[in-house]
This record gives structure tokens, C-alpha cells and sequence, in this order.
């Protein structure tokens, strides 16, 4: 592996799963998640204070994390997004409530770092979680782990949403909310399940991601510029265009950085958030709808003619 | 016509019966620091509602008249505030013959440069009044440069697109300043000149008045500017855009104009905080403060209504002081089980965005719905149509 493909795989993963869950949320209720940010650093930070509590490796305390993401979610929809979803609320109006919650959780996130500091000694305010991680043929065992949960992760939606009945459900209010409910699906519910679905991903990303980069209570509202990014250089109307975008906007930061501080001069460092949000302007520029909107057909022939039918 | 006669008898007042319970409120609520004995503390609400005041009061005629999702609002505020630390101290340095290139933005020749400048400024008070002018000017013409630039992707994007765009591209303007040495100094902040210098002591208090007057001037304007025909095509265009360039109206020249002026406002207020701090460093420049709170400001006051936004800003800066005032001493009971009470102004932040969307979804001052005229024009004009409909005869 390249010097930058452990910690740019690790960290497009968290990107990937944070990217996802926007998508996922933006595509079933039109709100734009900004408490995202705040939910990935729950993340980090229950991984965190699991780990130094109870030692093991961080990746034990996935499930919890999930857990206590979609808990988070859980609380954002009945507490919140319900009412404005049955008001009809202006797209404007969902984001900003999202940031309001995410206002909170930050403020508790912070709150939660000076009760470790203060009640066990433990210092979350610059956290290296990857000191905890072991290692796999030579390198840090979460480049080829997290990336694995990402894409099962993928892969398990993916099944839950073209297998299972509750999933066509979902895929039906997606497509048509109004016909939906008139054919007796109820959109509350897949509603709930998309938050709870969204916040466990998200929460999972932001403990994948603070193993490649230093863990703060900031963590999540200093990397959300790039969440988003995912989701939009995915075109925000695919779930899969979503998580590729952050793995392109992830893999690009750190190849980027790479190999342009080495043809140009380490200054560059200092600009990486650059790097990714070109990438991200660029391909707006070119094809306004993201990724998903490539017409990928076109481009590769009959290759997927097939599939095309079945729209 | 009967739409009409509904909105002839309703003539706006000018201050209603809301407007006044708030404005008691807001009093009551400062009365309260007089009475505690932390006159001083009224000095830094007046600074805070002053530069916040103009950077939401911005933001609203974007995101409250025209309809833009504006959360990049901290990149004018940054340029405005990079503008003013490099350009008009630079200049300066060059007429008294000072090193003015990438030294000024060094630290070690910049804590030296500026207090020669500050110097010159005191001598005279027209250096001083002329440098604020310069400042402001230097300030609005580079936030109308950025407005500009940000206008031209926001006709290509959608809503949601446009809002994270923007977002993303704040953050990196900060990051672009904290990392490029040679113009406000990276990651060691430089001092700025001080035209108010001149009035030694009394300096914070001179400053804070100029502010808030500066303030309100540009309340003024702003309430003359979307009063006029111009604030009338962005509400028509933030209302239905289809129907709006259905009569005619040019959508993309009238938002880009809205994108220019906003910007340039909310630079003057970056470059006004500039001046008065005295000091610049890029890492200050946070979107939480500079987009999500003028953001929570507006709602609270009421998108889209001037006055409403001046009452939101008021409210929250007061709320905003008696906790980081007396945090210790009204919520000791959490350090006992181990918390800090620093964040609560977080939270109040986050709680009053979440109230007021699900409570007050229009803010405490909503916009009114005001006929275009007042009652006896839009007789006048009737009438001098009818007078021109009798007059010519139809062929």
C-alpha cells in the first residue's frame, strides 16, 4: 500500500458512512442533517470512553455506537422532525431545525469531554483512537477493516431495501410518498426507520473516521463541510452515489495532499480541505446532479441496457 | 378589489404592540445588568448587537428577501476581515515609509509598524475618521467582489447544493487565511491600525458608539432598500421565481445584485469587528459563529423583517452575556456532578433554533404583508387612471 492509503481508506470510510447517511435521510424526508456532524462525534466519543473504560479495541464498540446513533436519531424524529414533516416544512426550514438539534447534542458532546476529564482522568479533547487499533499484514488492522464495514454496511441496506418487504416499502415512499400512503404504507414508520438507519451509520463514521484523524469535540462540526460534499458529489438522490462521493471526496483529501506536497512543497498541506471541495466543484460543474447523474448508460454502452429497462 | 380594500385599511404602524413588549423586554433585561452592578458589560452587548446586527441584518435580505440559502456567511465576513487587516494598514505603512510587503504580515515587524501608525492616526482626527472610511470602503468593496463571485455558481445550483456549497467554501476561506502567511499573518494574528485611537481612554466606548450607529445606518438603508421597487422584485423572486420572470424580471441579475450588496455589508461588519479588536486572526473566523448564530438570530427575529432581526439580535446577545455572566453562579449545582457550565451557551443557541422552528416558525416580529403604497397614493393613482381612461376615448 501506498504511504497515504491506510489512513485515506480508513478515513473515506468514515466519510462514506457519514455521506450515506445524509443521503439516506435526504432522499426518505427531505431533511438535511446537519446534526450529522454532532452525531459522528457521539460516535468517536463513546468509541473513545469505551475503550479507555474497558480497554479492547475500538471496533468491539461498534455495535453500542450504532446503537447510540440511531438513539440519537430516534430522538431527533419524534422530538422534531415529525412535526415539521406533518407541517410540510420548507426544505430551509428541516436543515435549520436539524441544526439547532445538532447545537445541542454539541454543547452535551462538550459536556460529556469535561465529565471524562474531570471524574476519570481521561483527556478526549485530543484523541488518537488509532493507538488502540492492531496491526494487519503490516499495516493498521482499520484499513481493511473499517472499509469492510462501509461496504457491508452498503451491501446489508442494499439487501434490506430490494429483499425485504418493509425495504420495498421504503423504496416506495421514496419513489412516491402520496401513492405510497394510499396504498397503505405507513410513512412514519419508514420515517423513524430511516432516522434510526441514518444515525447509527452516521455514528459509526465518526468513530471510523476519528482513527485517521486526532479525535476532538469538534471533531464532527470541523469535517461536516466535507460530509456533505460526499453526499452532494453523490447527487443526493442515490443512496450509493452517496457513499461513493465520500469515498472519492476522502481518497482524493489524502491522495491529493500526497502527492502534491511531494511535486509542489508541504504548504499544500495546509490548503487540503481544498482538494476535495475542487473535486466536489468540478464535478457540480459538469453534471449539476452529482455522480448519480452521470449518465453512466450513455457512457458505457449496452453494458447496462438491461438494468435500464427495469425503470 | 377586495384584496385591495383589505390591505388600503391595513396600513402598517410603524411600531406595533409586539415591537413595544419586546423593546420593554429587551430594556427590562438590560435594567437588570444596571442593577447588578455591571454597567460595563452593557458597553460589550452594545459592540456585539452592533457588528451582529449588520452581518444578520445581511444575511437577511439574502436568505429573508431574496430566498438564497445563504450558510456561507462567514466567507464575506472573513474577506471583509482579511481586507481590512492587510489593505489599509499596508497602505499606510507605505506612505510613512514602513516595510509594507510579506514583513507587514510578520509579526515581529508588524507589532512595531502598527503603533507608528497608530501614532499618525491620533495626531489628527480627520486621519482617523478618513482610515475608518478607507476601511469600510476597502471592506465593502471586496465583500461586493466576493458576492460576486459567489453569485455566479448560485445561478447554476439548487437550493440544498447552493446552501452546502457555500458552506464548504467558508470554511475553506478560513483555512486559506490561517495558512497564508504573507496576508493577515496565518496562524499568529497581526495587529490592525486604530483610528479611534485618538480618543485615549475612552476608546472602547467611542467605538462602540460609532458601531452602533454604523448600524443603524445601514438598518436604515436596508429598510429604505427593501421598501423600494428593488426589495420588491426579491420578494416577488423569492415567492415564485417562475412568475417572477414570467413579468419580466431579469431572476439572475436581481439575486446577483442581492448577493453583492448583502456581501458587502456583512464584509464591513468582519472589517468593523476587525477594527475594533485590534487584532486579526483567521482562526477566530469559525462558521459557528459567524453563520450559525446570525442564522439563529434571524429566525428568532423573523425571516425577512428588518426590525424583527435588530430584536432578535438584541435578545439573544443579552441571553447570550447573562449566561457567560453568571454561568457560575446560577448553574453551580453542575460543577458538583462534574460539568462544566462553559457550554451552555451552546445549548440556549440550539434551544432557542429548535423552539422558535417549532413554536414560533415565523419569528417574533414576523414580516408584514404591506401594500406597495401608502393609502392615499394608491387613491391618487386610481383616480389618475380613471381621469386618463374617461379622458381617452377608446378608438
Amino acid at each position: 500500500m501506498a504511504p497515504w492509503m491506510a489512513s485515506g481508506l480508513i478515513y473515506a470510510s468514515g466519510l462514506a458512512l457519514t455521506a450515506g447517511s445524509i443521503t439516506l435521510l435526504y432522499i426518505t424526508t427531505r431533511t438535511f442533517n446537519f446534526a450529522v456532524a454532532s452525531m459522528a462525534t457521539w460516535g468517536f466519543m463513546l468509541a473513545y470512553t469505551g475503550v479507555s473504560l474497558y480497554g479492547g479495541t475500538p471496533y468491539v464498540y461498534l455495535p453500542l455506537v450504532f446503537i447510540a446513533g440511531s438513539l440519537l436519531g430516534l430522538i431527533a424524529y419524534y422530538g422534531l422532525n415529525r412535526h415539521l414533516l406533518r407541517r410540510n416544512a420548507a426544505e430551509i426550514t428541516l436543515m435549520m431545525s436539524t441544526l439547532g438539534y445538532d447545537l445541542i447534542l454539541l454543547s452535551i458532546v462538550q459536556m460529556f469531554a469535561d465529565y471524562l476529564t474531570l471524574t476519570y482522568k481521561l483527556y478526549p479533547r485530543r484523541v488518537m483512537l488509532s493507538a488502540h487499533d492492531f496491526q494487519l499484514f503490516g499495516e493498521r488492522a482499520a484499513a481493511f477493516i473499517l472499509p469492510v464495514i462501509a461496504i457491508g454496511l452498503l451491501v446489508a441496506l442494499h439487501i434490506f431495501l430490494t429483499k425485504t418487504k418493509f425495504g420495498i416499502a421504503m423504496r416506495a415512499t421514496i419513489e412516491n410518498p402520496v401513492l405510497a400512503g394510499a396504498s397503505g404504507i405507513n410513512p412514519d414508520r419508514v420515517y423513524m426507520i430511516s432516522w434510526v438507519i441514518s444515525g447509527g451509520m452516521s455514528a459509526i463514521g465518526g468513530a471510523a473516521m476519528a482513527m485517521a484523524i486526532t479525535g476532538t469535540p469538534v471533531m464532527g462540526m470541523n469535517t461536516i463541510p466535507l460530509m456533505f460534499a460526499g453526499a452532494i458529489l453523490g447527487g443526493l438522490h442515490s443512496l450509493y452515489g452517496g457513499i461513493l462521493g465520500g469515498f472519492m471526496i476522502g481518497l482524493t483529501e489524502y491522495a491529493g495532499v500526497f502527492y502534491l506536497s511531494r511535486e509542489i512543497g508541504p504548504w499544500i498541506q495546509g490548503y487540503r480541505m481544498g482538494i476535495p471541495l475542487i473535486l466536489m466543484a468540478a464535478t457540480l460543474l459538469l453534471f449539476p446532479r452529482g455522480l448519480a447523474g452521470i449518465p453512466w448508460a450513455k457512457l458505457f454502452g449496452n453494458l447496462f441496457s438491461r438494468k435500464r429497462g427495469d425503470n | 378589489m377586495s384584496a385591495v380594500a383589505k390591505t388600503e385599511r391595513k396600513a402598517p404602524r410603524l411600531i406595533g404592540i409586539r415591537e413595544l413588549v419586546l423593546l420593554a423586554i429587551i430594556i427590562a433585561l438590560l435594567s437588570f445588568f444596571i442593577f447588578s452592578g455591571r454597567e460595563k458589560t452593557i458597553w460589550a452587548i452594545v459592540f456585539e448587537f452592533s457588528i451582529f446586527a449588520i452581518i444578520t441584518l445581511s444575511l437577511n435580505l439574502e436568505t429573508g428577501f431574496t430566498g438564497i440559502p445563504q450558510f456561507g456567511r462567514v466567507a464575506a465576513v472573513i474577506t471583509g476581515a482579511f481586507a481590512v487587516g492587510a489593505l489599509p494598514g499596508r497602505l499606510m505603512a507605505y506612505i510613512i515609509g514602513e516595510p509594507w510587503g510579506a514583513e507587514y504580515a510578520n509579526a515581529v515587524f508588524n507589532y512595531r509598524i502598527v503603533p507608528v501608525i497608530n501614532e499618525l492616526l491620533a495626531s489628527n482626527i480627520f486621519y482617523s475618521i478618513g482610515f475608518l472610511l478607507l476601511c469600510l470602503f476597502t471592506a465593502a468593496v471586496f465583500g461586493a467582489a466576493i458576492g460576486w463571485l459567489i453569485s455566479r455558481p448560485a445561478i447554476r445550483l439548487k437550493e440544498a447544493y447552493l446552501g452546502i456549497s457555500l458552506l464548504a467554501f467558508g470554511d475553506f476561506f478560513m483555512w486559506v487565511g490561517h495558512n497564508w502567511n504573507i496576508m493577515v499573518g496565518g496562524s499568529t494574528p497581526i495587529n490592525v491600525p486604530d483610528p479611534f485611537r485618538i480618543f485615549g481612554g475612552d476608546r472602547f466606548m467611542a467605538a462602540v458608539l460609532v458601531l452602533f450607529f454604523i448600524a443603524i445606518v445601514i438598518y436604515i438603508y436596508l429598510e429604505r432598500l427593501t421598501k423600494s421597487p428593488f426589495g420588491r422584485n426579491l420578494k416577488m423572486i423569492r415567492d415564485n421565481e417562475v412568475s417572477a420572470s414570467a413579468a419580466g424580471l431579469d431572476v439572475v441579475k436581481v439575486r446577483t445584485r442581492s448577493l453583492v450588496i448583502g456581501s458587502a455589508i456583512a464584509a464591513m461588519g468582519g472589517g468593523l469587528y476587525v477594527i475594533y479588536t485590534g487584532s486579526i486572526g483567521a482562526i477566530g473566523f469559525q462558521k459557528l459563529t459567524f453563520t450559525f448564530w446570525p442564522w439563529a438570530y434571524m429566525m428568532l427575529g423573523g425571516i425577512g423583517s428588518n426590525f424583527g432581526v435588530l430584536m432578535g439580535v438584541m435578545l439573544l446577545v443579552i441571553l447570550k452575556t447573562m449566561i457567560i455572566v453568571f454561568r457560575y453562579d446560577w448553574f453551580a449545582f453542575m460543577v458538583n456532578v462534574g460539568i462544566d457550565p462553559m457550554w451552555l451557551e451552546f445549548t440556549l443557541m440550539g434551544a432557542v433554533i429548535v423552539l422558535v422552528i417549532l413554536f414560533v416558525p415565523h419569528g417574533l416580529v414576523p414580516e408584514k404583508v404591506e401594500p406597495v403604497l401608502p393609502e392615499e397614493r394608491v387613491k391618487r393613482v386610481l383616480a389618475k387612471r380613471q381621469l386618463e381612461k374617461t379622458s381617452e376615448p377608446v378608438s
